[in-house]
């Protein structure tokens, strides 16, 4: 009864259940995303883009030849590979480090920390920039305690290339870590006790509990995690707007805002702008395809 | 209805349980003083952003620039009223809840029941769809404005609210897609089975199993989806002109700008943005772990 | 259980029915789509509002103002969503080049001066310069000096320091400034266009010129140019000589006004719109610089720069303006009135408001007020005492102008020398001249 049945079910369920997501995600992501790739190889140049008094026409891959030959464009790369860089090997570990702190039960207040640690992710970006911006500004709170300590002290941490995107990754850091802290927290609750225990049993110490047991148990999470951020971080948009607009001279810029720059500031270049977050997409599925790579090679002990 | 089988063992549920006994014993002094100055360090610096927008909302712009981090001399409490009436705040919040909630509500369903065909019902077309939603995941929304707000131009959908639900639904589908199926995939086939056995059709499993069982990845998309509606700002202040139509974050953005010449008003429009998602955050904390673990993020 | 299903289906249903209802809109007065650009926390949001605007719509019912208010990168957000959709509203707030020159050099703006007809004498000369697009898309609400010195003449003469003459008067100041720990001069130029708006404009004024500058957009004269350079090489000196702190490049530009006012410098460098920032606030009767202060505050220009050909000025920009979009058919009863609004919004009524709350100068001969505080009046005399070259991210396209604000903010921090930044800026202009070919 079931077998002569389900096959014809199977496929009419199988399209109800999915037109509606790809049907809406069609028209509203993957149309768009075509569209600005296609514009990406125009040569669209502001006004009316259909029906205008210039057609838009075909124009080669100029936008893409222009964009790797600005030197702004290859700042904002290097500048976004830092983020990324801080996201995994900063965000992450120190996202690990407190869920294992609380989850060890070393503190008593924990749900009171895990609020708090959690909290920033709550508060809007505009807010977290300004606020960053006053205290890391020449003459605001870190200057003052600075030059409590050394007076005379200048503060030229934003102004020297080198040391200017400092400040940014500081808030960075501390802005996401909340998020990985509370997939780990959640997923260390899920590991079985009685196999912590044995290994306690056979001698184990802390440490290699947590480099035999936790961790690998953990490895599909990382890997979820890195996927996360390094997507997240090569979106990064709101809170470097917020912070420092990219400046000065473009050394705090990102990604994000050189296209958005390219878009909408000064003299807005459309199809130089989408052919910046064409890049992106390629560089963030890249960069996914190796963590992957990476996952496959070392980690995925727990499936 | 009788026949589905209720008494299905959550394969996630029987392993989340509390540990039992603390074990600040066991660990050292060293270890606890390092993990105790983080996490303090982070308790500060998560409270004082609200601390200090919260005391700079009761000065006067004057103070404000001459007293950037002091308490306020004088408390200024005009800023709010003045803000709420210049920001039309009262018109805003109304709209901002309903479009974070039916987008919210929207996305939930469509994901969940693309989710569980993705995950387990056998099919070709499953990795290229799937596929194409996992890589919208890496969108930036700046780029597909323009595209979006032509489109939405030519269907005549510019300046209403459906014209602003539809994109937003869009756009939390392919985090909501990636991680219910994820989820789904962790749920037993012979669960399935046995409810197909039985005679049930697909769409009373995902009603009547499915969902109950994916509640911690709903909360968790829930929560994701809240925080992004709430706060998203670009795409619905070109898509809409009418101010009775508008979101919160569009009335905060009439204060804060570079060029801004009131910060007294500005943080006032702040508190009065972040309030209501605070309160969304202090009641349902506990949901946001419980949502997070057990396996929203494939363990 | 029953109960709470039922109220959540009903709220889902109320919530869908709201979503789909259609918007209508009584359509018998004439509708006129506006576009606007209001900054809602300025002190003179509320009268902007009520005097102009609201009081435009009780006066002329059979016009049904539909006003969109936008302020900073949104407004730019917009008006290119819109252009692209081919959808420009009746009437919208541009810029005379710079952000909207697209929208100029394209003629999606309507060309006013048949409109205008002899009104154009009631207008002051500069105002009535054609724009980006080669004829008169609007006029602009006001004048605006790009560059001016604000002086702290109380802590000058506390330290016993003299008003300087020229820029070696000024080079000499550094030193007991330093000593008395305070910096020389306040630029708030963490955005790049600071220090070209409100510094380099200026410069390039005094060193360069207007004439020189057309030949430049016109090709006829390089940027590698020795005067070029040397322009760039005295604004480089700034630093040198510690006139300009090289923190200027990381002091956000809403922290200057305060910076300036608890006197941590004698001097502050700014557009003339500054002003605002020190006086009353009428929704908190509070001032940055109380009003028997202000009266020790001057406006005045940069001291004498060696080698200048221009004397004494500053750096000077028809501001902003109200526009028709070229959509709207010659002659139409659209057209009549959305002339009436922008005639409106150019009156002398209007224009009075403006110059109160300190959001423009007016462009109209003889509109004063007599309702000014000290430093108000105090820029309204400045405009009296200068004279201006052009600002150059007016004049010259923004593929052009992005690279030399970047440029100034690299030779700030000491990135880059000024014939390199001459050459990108060169470079900038062959790509452009191409382009436009």
């Amino acid at each position: 009864m079931i077998t002569r049945r389900t096959k014809a079910e199977e496929r009419r369920a199988y399209l109800l259940l999915v037109l509606p997501a790809v049907l809406l995600y069609f028209a509203v992501v993957a149309f768009p995303m075509i569209f600005s790739l296609w514009i990406s190889v125009s040569d669209y140049s502001g006004g009316q883009i259909f029906g205008g008094s210039t057609p838009v026409r075909f124009a080669g891959f100029s936008n893409y030849v222009r964009m790797w030959n600005d030197r702004y464009f290859w700042i904002s790369l290097k500048n976004n590979v830092y983020i990324v860089l801080i996201s995994v090997f900063g965000q992450i570990p120190l996202g690990f480090i407190l869920a294992y702190a609380l989850h060890r039960n070393m503190f008593r207040a924990k749900g009171f920390f895990q609020t708090v640690i959690y909290l920033p992710c709550v508060i809007s970006s505009v807010i977290v920039g300004i606020l960053w911006q006053t205290i890391f500004s020449p003459y605001g709170p870190v200057t003052e305690i600075m030059q409590f300590f050394r007076p005379g002290w200048q503060n030229t941490m934003l102004s020297n290339p080198r040391t200017a995107m400092i400040p940014v990754l500081l808030v960075m850091l501390w802005y996401y870590t909340g998020t990985y802290f509370i997939i780990f927290l959640a997923n260390l609750q899920k590991i079985d006790k009685e196999v912590i225990e044995a290994a306690k049993i056979d001698g184990a110490t802390e440490w290699q509990t947590l480099r035999h047991v936790i961790l690998p148990a953990l490895s599909g999470v990382i890997v979820t995690s890195a996927i996360l951020a390094i997507s997240g971080s090569l979106k990064s948009f709101d809170l470097i707007f917020a912070m420092t607009g990219g400046n000065p001279a473009r050394r705090t810029s990102v990604l994000a805002l050189y296209m958005y720059d390219t878009a909408f500031r000064g003299a807005p270049n459309y199809p130089r702008a989408n052919a910046v977050s064409t890049f992106m997409m390629a560089f963030s599925f890249l960069l996914i395809i190796i963590t992957k790579l990476v996952e496959k090679r070392f980690g995925g002990k727990e499936e | 209805m009788k026949t589905i089988p209720l008494t299905i063992e959550d394969p996630f549920r029987k392993k989340t349980y509390r540990w039992g006994r603390p074990l600040h014993e066991e660990t050292g002094l060293v270890s606890r003083l390092f993990f105790g100055l983080i996490l303090f360090l982070f308790a500060v610096l998560s409270i004082a952003p609200l601390v200090w927008v919260t005391l700079s909302s009761f000065k006067t712009t004057q103070e404000f620039q001459m007293n950037r981090l002091g308490l306020p001399d004088l408390w200024f409490f005009q800023n709010y009223p003045q803000a709420w009436q210049i920001g039309n705040m009262g018109t805003l919040i109304v709209n901002s809840i309903f479009y974070t909630t039916v987008s919210t509500m929207a996305v939930i369903l469509l994901s969940m029941a693309a989710a569980f065909a993705f995950a387990k019902i056998k099919s070709k077309a499953t990795p290229v769809l799937y596929g194409s939603f996992v890589i919208g995941i890496l969108l930036t929304i700046q780029s597909i404005m323009v595209p979006l707000f032509l489109m939405a131009n030519a269907v005549n959908l510019l300046d209403t609210r459906l014209g602003v639900l539809i994109p937003y639904t869009g756009l939390g589908l392919p985090i909501g897609v990636y991680l219910c199926t994820e989820y789904i995939k962790g749920i037993h086939d012979s669960i399935i089975e046995s409810a197909r056995i039985d005679g049930a059709g697909y769409f009373r499993i995902l009603a009547k199993i499915v969902f109950p069982m994916a509640k911690p990845v709903i909360s968790t998309l829930a929560i994701l989806n809240v925080l992004t509606v709430w706060n998203e700002f670009m795409l619905i202040n070109i898509l809409v002109s009418r101010e009775a139509l508008k979101s919160l974050p569009v009335g905060i953005m009439k204060f804060s700008s570079t060029l801004s010449s009131d910060y007294g008003k500005q943080f006032a429009a702040l508190v009065i943005g972040m309030l209501p998602l605070l309160l969304f955050y202090l009641a349902f904390r506990n949901k946001i772990t419980e949502g997070v673990s057990a396996g929203a993020i494939k363990g | 259980m029953k109960l709470r299903k039922l109220t959540m289906w009903m709220v889902l249903l109320l919530l869908l029915v709201f979503a789909l209802v259609p918007n209508l809109i009584a359509a018998e007065p004439i509708t006129i789509r506006v576009l606007n650009y209001l900054d809602a926390s300025s002190p003179g949001a509320a009268r902007e509002i009520t005097e102009i605007w609201q009081r435009f719509e009780e006066e002329n019912p059979d016009i049904l103002v539909i006003r969109e208010d936008q302020f900073g990168e949104p407004f730019h957000h917009k008006t290119e969503a819109y252009a692209a959709a081919g959808k420009l509203p009746e009437v919208l707030y541009v810029w005379p080049g710079g952000r909207s020159a697209t929208l100029h050099q394209k003629k999606l703006l309507k060309d006013i001066s048949r409109l205008l007809g002899d009104e154009r004498n009631a207008f002051i000369d500069a105002a009535l310069e054609p724009q980006a697009g080669g004829y008169l898309a609007m006029i602009p609400i006001g004048l605006t000096a790009s560059h001016a010195m604000y002086v702290n003449t109380a802590l000058l003469e506390e330290l016993g320091l003299e008003m300087p003459k020229t820029y070696e008067d000024l080079k000499a100041m550094v030193a007991p400034l330093r000593a008395a720990g305070k910096d020389c001069i306040i630029i708030g130029a963490q955005d790049d266009w600071v220090m070209q708006s409100v510094l380099y404009s200026m410069i390039f004024g005094r060193l360069v010129g207007d004439e020189k500058l057309y030949e430049f957009i016109e090709g006829k004269a390089k940027f590698t140019d020795k005067v070029f350079v040397d322009s760039l090489r005295f604004y480089e000196q700034l630093f040198i000589d510690g006139v300009i702190n090289r923190n200027a490049m990381q002091t956000p530009y809403g922290e200057a006004p305060a910076l300036f006012a608890a006197g941590r410098a004698p001097f502050m460098i700014d557009g003339d719109w500054r002003a605002g920032a020190f006086l009353t606030d009428e929704s908190t009767g509070k001032a940055l610089i109380p009003p028997e202060k202000q009266k020790k505050i001057k406006m005045t220009v940069f001291p004498a720069i060696p080698g200048e050909i221009n004397h004494g000025t500053s750096s000077i920009v028809p501001a902003v303006g109200y526009a028709m979009s070229a959509h709207v058919p010659d002659g139409s009863p659209e057209e009549e009135a959305a002339w009436r609004l922008i005639s409106w919004l150019n009156s002398a009524e209007v224009q009075k408001i403006r110059l109160e709350t300190g959001a423009a100068f007016p462009t109209r001969k003889g509109v004063t007020s007599d309702k000014l505080e000290p430093l108000a009046q105090e820029r309204a005399e400045f405009y009296g005492r200068i004279s201006g070259t052009h600002v150059l991210d007016d004049k010259l396209p923004p593929e052009i102008c992005i690279p030399l604000n970047i440029g100034l903010q690299e030779i700030g921090l000491g990135l880059a020398t000024p014939l390199e930044v001459a050459r990108n800026v060169q470079a900038a202009y062959d790509e452009w001249a191409k382009s436009n070919k």
